[in-house]
């Protein structure tokens, strides 16, 4: 395990005097996350080519029903493990065709964190933080976005499909907030212009006018903002077809499976390989706080078969190892089955899974005590987890941020990268 | 003797901890008592001509526990999901997860002996106060041994559905495999096989008396918030596998039918709940009841008319989701039970409440009452407590 928090000299004077802008009442006024040589850190990180993708399994899947089982302990439940083509390893039976992938996955049976609702947890899994009142802590997406992403792209650099993130993009600032799509995939209402294309283009000058007209007079970031969403929102007119998949679908409905959850991942695949760097997947309905099992079985097949599908279809176009995969919920699941057949929420020792981009495959990382109620070696916390996701993607998990005079790094401060789940 | 549900008598309950109870057969002409769990163990108890409390029960309202059992039968490998006790009280059939269906022939004479401990729960219980070892290792009783007589090995997946023809002659079975087997018991081979909805598990099935008819009830939990396969209710021939009433088209005629909808979903799910989880026909096969099942809000029982599928009425009302659902022998009577902890009994003829045994969730009973039973002679009622228990009633005449 490598420490990363080590550096003496990260608050320079300039950074500081940048990033401090207190009110005269101590409070803290939002600077979009000025930082430290942050282009020249974005320009580093760009030249990886990396990008993300994210499965996010709302509601916090079973680790008891995919990849952590305990059969034979009255914690198991009655699915049956599988054997997967990494020697020794076994997994759910619900993961049939993500069984025979393991060598492309490092799977982390030790996740320890500390946030048990959802609320928390779906802020936690998506900051790497908790929640916290003063500062508005952006989604890894935005962060992603920011580091990886193209400035003038046609396209968002931050894409959520049916998901359910809850930060945005915090102290980043508007430029990076997610753009969301429905449980369809489909583009929202306010994408598609109804105008004649001339009268758009008058209008758009007219508004350009306004804007510098008012931008000779005042300093203002909000302004700026505006201008360049609207700016955004037209380049996104040229490249729509993206996000139609309804041509490919039925070439690509084997491999990613007919359900929704497979309509996302391709989509997600199409808007990676458009240079999008960051795309995040939900799938809902893992609170299973009653029917567990039969929950999960609706669940995890269709999950499974489209997850495994959009690793294959990456990996045919040559995409996937600049593309880290990465799946995990907010929590996991408790291995007492409760007297409605369900589990509740869990977080002293669950399960993750990374693939793709910077990731070591085959690995098994971490390992819970028989009944899997608490973590028995190589715990890994949020912080962990996400310091492994940066330093995969070429980003310095010491990479700091700044909410007012306060330094932020990517992954809190004493984080550590798994360095055995890094190719 | 008749059967009066007004007269029913809580005499006692059979230890079975461990793991869940979830199903329950009379056999020899109810003078025992098959009981199956989640771990895939089946026991057979003899029941006494009364039960006795033990020295030292302490709970003087609490019903007595009776004998150990005096059978276990071998050969699950995971759950078993029902259990069926064949017209001649010897025959015993079993579902289970483990993908397979069994057939037991209980009257055989067996030499094997197995050590069987039912009350581990309670002998860890026990330990604790007293802080020693020695309630954990004292012996367990000795039980026979018996292994089935024939497995059925149509299923490639959980097997959830299981019933028999009142005649005896003919078995019905599903999975989540979506395939719906019907079986010449005697034979042990297939008569007609389906497949169901692609999307959706067998979650129950039933066979009319004579074995003509097959009821399938097809369900399966959401594969996202806005992608859930739509429920299904169909009454199929059960030589040919043909359908011949689909009942949820019965019910709305109006509604246009999708493979993934979450708006038709909204529509039928008031009708089916989580999927009907529980069926039989009448004895004399003009209805069918079907059980609401699933955690849903209130779990209805629904008759409905066995020839054109119409809904006759609904009654029962089984706080988060109904489990199981049976006929009295002469129709008269329906017998219903659920995650509400409750046995509740219903007449067919006008859907009024006549009894209702055990208190309601948080009452009387640990948990959910997962599967009922009727006694040939209607005098005994069996419920599977999934608390690690068979209730037992007596109806009094």
């Amino acid at each position: 395990m490598k420490l990363f928090c080590s550096r003496r000299e990260h608050l320079g004077r300039r950074a500081f005097l940048k990033g401090a802008l207190a009110t005269a009442t101590g409070g803290l006024v939002a600077n979009w996350g000025a930082l430290r040589s942050t282009s020249l850190l974005a320009d580093e990180a760009k030249k990886t080519g990396k990008r993300c993708i994210l499965l996010w399994m709302n509601g916090g899947a079973s680790q008891f029903e995919t990849f952590d089982m305990k059969v034979g302990r009255k914690t198991g439940g009655p699915f049956r493990p599988i054997s997967t083509n990494l020697a020794g390893v076994q997994i759910c039976e619900l993961l049939p065709k993500i069984s025979q992938m393991m060598d492309r996955l490092t799977v982390i049976r030790s996740m320890r964190t500390s946030q048990i609702d959802h609320p928390g947890g779906i802020h936690l899994m998506h900051t790497g933080y908790s929640e916290a009142a003063n500062v508005r802590f952006p989604e890894f997406g935005a962060v992603i976005a920011k580091y990886l992403g193209r400035e003038q792209s046609s396209l968002p650099n931050f894409v959520k499909i049916s998901s359910n993130g809850n930060a945005g993009a915090g102290f980043l600032g508007p430029k990076y907030h997610p753009f969301n799509l429905d449980q369809d995939g489909d583009l929202p209402a306010f994408s598609t212009s109804n105008l004649d294309p001339k009268i758009e283009q008058r209008r758009n000058d007219l508004r350009n006018f306004l804007e510098d007209s008012y931008a000779k007079d005042h300093q203002a970031e909000t302004a700026k903002m505006h201008r360049e969403a609207y700016e955004a929102a037209r380049r996104l007119q040229s490249a729509r077809q993206v996000f139609d998949i309804d041509k490919e679908w039925s070439e690509a409905a084997p491999l990613y499976g007919d359900s929704k959850f497979g309509r996302r991942c391709l989509l997600a695949r199409k808007l990676i390989e458009a240079g999008v760097p960051f795309v995040e997947v939900g799938q809902s309905g893992y609170d299973t706080h009653a029917d567990n099992f039969t929950g999960h079985k609706g669940l995890v097949p269709c999950m499974d078969h489209a997850w495994a599908g959009l690793l294959t279809d990456l990996e045919q176009r040559g995409l996937l190892d600049d593309t880290l995969v990465v799946w995990m919920g907010e929590i996991g699941r408790t291995p007492r089955i409760n007297n409605r057949s369900g589990r509740d929420h869990y977080v002293r020792a669950w399960s993750t899974a990374l693939a793709g981009g910077g990731i070591k495959g085959g690995v098994v990382y971490g390992e819970t005590d028989a009944d899997g109620a608490d973590v028995k070696d190589n715990p890994v916390t949020e912080g962990d987890f996400f310091a492994t996701i940066y330093q995969s993607l070429g980003i310095d998990p010491l990479t700091e941020h700044y909410a007012g005079s306060r330094p932020i790094p990517v992954a809190p401060f004493g984080s550590k990268v798994v360095t055995e789940a890094i190719a | 003797m008749s059967f009066d549900p007004k007269k029913a008598k809580h005499v006692g309950r059979l230890r079975f901890e461990g793991a869940w109870t979830t199903s329950v057969a009379f056999l020899d002409d109810g003078r025992k008592v098959a009981a199956a769990n989640r771990e895939g163990q089946i026991y057979i108890w003899r029941l006494p001509e009364e039960f006795v409390a033990e020295q030292g029960d302490k709970k003087s309202d609490e019903p007595p526990f009776g004998p150990s059992p005096v059978r276990r039968l071998d050969g699950h490998t995971n759950g078993v999901t029902q259990l069926i006790a064949a017209p001649d009280g010897k025959t015993l059939i079993s579902s289970s997860l483990d993908h397979t269906v069994r057939i037991w022939d209980t009257s055989l004479a067996v030499e094997a002996k197995a050590e069987a401990v039912l009350d581990a729960e309670s002998r860890e219980r026990e330990a604790a106060k007293a802080r020693n070892d020695e309630p954990l290792n004292r012996p367990g009783v000795q039980v026979e041994l018996q292994t089935e007589c024939d497995v059925l090995e149509a299923h490639s997946d959980w097997v959830r559905a299981l019933n028999i023809s009142a005649d005896g002659r003919r078995l019905i079975s599903g999975g989540d495999d979506r395939l719906t087997v019907v079986w010449d018991l005697a034979a042990r081979k297939e008569v007609a096989r389906w497949q169901g909805h692609p999307l959706t598990w067998v979650v129950s099935a039933a066979l009319s008396p004579d074995g003509e008819k097959a009821f399938v009830a097809e369900f399966s939990d959401s594969r996202g918030s806005f992608d859930r396969p739509p429920a299904q209710a169909r009454i199929f021939d059960a030589t040919s596998g043909s359908e011949l009433v689909d009942l949820l088209k019965v019910q709305f005629p109006n509604v246009k039918v999708r493979d993934n909808s979450y708006g038709y979903g909204t529509t039928w799910i008031k009708f089916v709940g989580r999927g009907f989880v529980a069926s039989e026909f009448s004895p004399d096969g003009k209805l069918l009841a079907v059980a609401q099942g699933g955690e849903t809000g209130s779990g209805k029982v629904h008759l409905i008319d066995a020839a054109n599928g119409k809904l006759v009425r609904t009654f029962a009302d089984h706080q988060s989701g109904a489990l199981d659902v049976r006929f009295s022998s002469d129709g008269e009577y329906v017998l219903s039970t659920g995650r509400d902890t409750t046995v509740q009994i219903h007449q067919a003829s006008d859907g009024k409440e006549v009894a209702r045994l055990g208190k309601g969730r948080g009452g009387q009973f640990k948990d959910w009452l997962h599967a009922v039973a009727l006694s040939p002679d209607e005098q005994w009622l069996a419920a599977a407590d999934i608390s690690g228990l068979v209730e037992l009633w007596r109806f009094e005449s």
